[in-house]
């Protein structure tokens, strides 16, 4: 997911810097306005329609991957193991430290004291997955660890002195 | 100039408008560039080559995002209220009022970050800035100030609502109704910066609202009437405030873009029926991105999450259509006068444009999953505000202090304008990589591995520290002139 943004958020970028660059070398000719107002109504009129469709194709094709549970366990199936998590100022509790692998797992995330956030990175260092923990609330995350290793969790909430310091760790296998 | 409105401000109080908002701007602009010190500590410290500590860094962290986000604010309401006085009639009086209180609330901000210790971000988000390890007192200093901030740009609004309404009889003519509408009417129309201004000014005063559901139970709680109340609802009033504050700090700088750029192409803005279609569509549309602060908060019920996609994506819309194409247009094939404000306002596209996509990618609720609370957030934010509402906001004010052949053309102030665009650029540029390597946002200690791209953003940093200073240097002489003389011609009207 992240490589599949980073392309076409680049590849945006350079296509936008090429526009206004050539926007900008022909900034100090002169062409009358006329002809350009022309060429504006027809950019603003198609241009808009393009971009409503494409933002609407997106928003439709994006809804299959909402995070919440309903959604996930319609992908992975309904939850397998359980693991209550509880974040307060400043360390993660678990259940268990121990996931198997393959198997849809329900993270029930809760806090005590303020908000925190609980986010998962992959052994590689990437995050694959967050939930909210907030004080009052219960919430629940579904996921499906199909790469065995050492987890991480770290806060991704800010809760203050000891964010950075929120860390935890449990091994899938 | 267009046929004189209602109740425009005699030359006198003019020459009082003129020189109050110069004092927001330059204020503004000296609070930008004292916070840009503290983003450079920032970074170093994310380079792994400064140890601030924790306690410090997440003072200088909240300190920074609060004078920031104040500073920049300040600097556009002047400079719109600049472009917008003649016709609308603001009073010089109210205008200084509204300096004094917001003066004093930065003061407290300062004081309570600084000396307090207070470090809840920000954002506050509740119960942190009531369960800090910091003395209450620094939290009461720190939401004060806050609430003088937010009182003094209530003040604006007002101000502004009540001498739209006045001067072009009634709000639906305030908003170029008529315009939309295809009605004829005797009445004069707003400019594109007196529509901008007076959407601003209605979402201004519902954002404030929102501050204040948002303020009064912590205060409540802090005097010991009520226990505590909700989390999740906190968070909507909060973002509802906060969120919509700093994207209305936007549309103020596209009044500024509005209002400089037809004195370097010779075109001006026209009101039309594309401005008037996108100004009235944003009345609503800023009001539903803030949803997608809370996509991970599962409890949050999903309909809020899909409205904040859907106006996450909407918003961008009538960007696209009226000052992007509009903005290009214009400069296409002008014979453009090169000059400081020029090249800021080109840039500022860039980078404005950049931070939105930013935005429509991490606004998508799937992908936030894997993003939200990293550094692609401030990366966003960063691209949005220093190119666009600050970047827009600079132009304006050199374009002020330098009128359309000054210094502001000089090979000198050329040239310094585009090393601060590519400062600029590379630092957001290294601070969306980090977020594609998924570094955490706002976190004091960072591990080895995500070291290298803060050191490559940092020389980046230096190059946009040194663009400003040198435009500082150029723009300090031209200040008295601008202090004692009318400014030039805002090149605004129709
Ligand atoms: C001048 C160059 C700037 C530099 C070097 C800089 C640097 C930084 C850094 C390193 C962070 C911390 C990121 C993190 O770890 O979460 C940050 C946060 C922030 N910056 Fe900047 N910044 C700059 C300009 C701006 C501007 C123009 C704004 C406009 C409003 C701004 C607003 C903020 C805000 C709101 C935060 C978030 C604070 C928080 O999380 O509570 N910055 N900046
Ligand atoms: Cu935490
Ligand atoms: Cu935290």
């Amino acid at each position: 997911m992240l490589v599949g943004v980073g392309v076409v958020f680049f590849v945006f970028l350079l296509l936008w810097t090429a526009i206004l660059w050539w926007v900008a070398t022909r900034a100090s000719v002169l062409v009358p306005y006329e002809g350009i107002s022309a060429v504006v109504t027809r950019l603003r009129r198609w241009g808009t329609l393009l971009i409503v469709v494409v933002l609407a194709l997106a928003f439709l094709l994006s809804l299959p991957f909402l995070p919440y549970p309903s959604s996930r366990a319609a992908r992975l199936g309904p939850p397998q193991v359980t693991v209550e998590v509880t974040g307060r100022m400043w360390a993660w509790e678990l259940s268990q430290k121990t996931i198997p692998r393959g198997q849809t797992v329900e993270f029930v995330v809760r806090a005590v004291d303020v908000n925190h956030g609980f986010g998962i990175y992959a052994p590689d260092g990437r995050i694959v997955t967050q939930v909210q923990a907030m004080p009052g609330y219960t919430n629940r995350l579904l996921y499906r660890f199909d790469e065995p290793g050492t987890y991480t969790i770290r806060c991704l909430e800010f809760c203050a002195t000891g964010h950075h310091l929120m860390v935890a760790e449990f091994t899938v296998q | 100039m267009a046929g004189q409105v209602g109740n425009g401000n005699s030359a006198q109080a003019q020459r009082s408008v003129e020189q109050a908002t110069l004092v927001y701007m330059l204020v503004g602009f000296a609070v930008f560039l004292l916070m840009g010190l503290l983003g450079l500590l920032m970074r170093l410290q994310h380079a792994g080559w400064i140890d601030l500590g924790p306690r410090w860094f997440y003072r200088i962290m909240t300190l920074h995002g609060a004078g920031m986000v104040a500073g920049v604010l300040l600097a556009s309401l002047g400079g719109v209220a600049r472009v917008i006085a003649p016709r609308i009639g603001l009073s010089p009086r109210l205008l200084w009022t509204a300096f004094v209180v917001y003066f004093l609330g930065s003061g407290l901000v300062i004081l309570a970050t600084l000396v307090g210790g207070f470090a809840a971000g920000w954002t506050t988000t509740y119960p942190l800035p009531v369960r800090g390890d910091w003395p209450m007192s620094a939290t009461w200093g720190f939401l004060l100030g806050y609430t003088l901030v937010a009182v003094a740009f209530l003040l604006w609004c007002v101000a502004v609502l009540f001498g739209a309404v006045r001067a072009f009889g009634g709000l639906g003519n305030a908003l170029a109704w008529p315009v939309l509408f295809g009605r004829k009417t005797e009445r004069p129309l707003p400019t594109g910066p007196e529509l901008a201004a007076t959407v601003v000014a209605i979402d201004g005063v519902i954002a404030v609202g929102a501050g204040v559901v948002y303020l009064v139970p912590i205060f409540a709680q802090m005097l010991g009437l009520v226990d505590g109340f909700d989390v999740l609802f906190a968070k909507n009033m909060l973002f509802l405030f906060g969120h919509t504050l700093v994207n209305l700090n936007i549309y103020l700088a596209v009044a500024l873009v509005y209002a400089t750029l037809g004195a370097y192409t010779g075109r001006m803005f026209k009101m039309g029926f594309p401005v008037a279609l996108a100004f009235n569509l944003v009345i609503i549309l800023v009001l539903l991105p803030y949803f997608h602060h809370l996509y991970q908060d599962f409890v949050q019920p999903w309909p809020l999450h899909l409205i904040g996609q859907f106006g996450s994506y909407a918003v961008g819309v009538p960007a696209f259509f009226v000052t992007i194409v509009g903005s290009l247009g214009y400069l296409y094939g002008s014979q453009v006068r090169w000059s400081a404000p020029v090249i800021f306002i080109l840039a500022g596209l860039w980078g404005w444009v950049a931070g939105g996509v930013a935005a429509v990618l991490d606004g998508t609720i799937a992908i936030n999953n894997v993003m939200h609370n990293t550094l692609w957030v401030p990366a966003h934010f960063h691209s949005y505000y220093l190119f666009g509402a600050a970047g827009f906001t600079w132009a304006y004010l050199f374009h002020t202090l330098g009128g359309s052949e000054g210094w502001v053309t000089t090979p000198a102030a050329r040239w310094l304008s585009w090393l601060y665009a590519i400062g600029a650029g590379g630092f957001v540029v290294a601070f969306f990589l980090s977020g594609l390597q998924s570094v955490p946002r706002r976190y004091a200690e960072h591990i080895a591995a995500w070291h290298p791209l803060a050191q490559l953003a940092v020389p980046f940093v230096l190059l946009l520290g040194i663009a400003f200073l040198g435009l500082l240097f150029l723009s300090l002489r031209a200040i008295p002139a601008a202090w004692r003389a009318p400014a030039p011609a805002a090149g605004s009207d129709d």
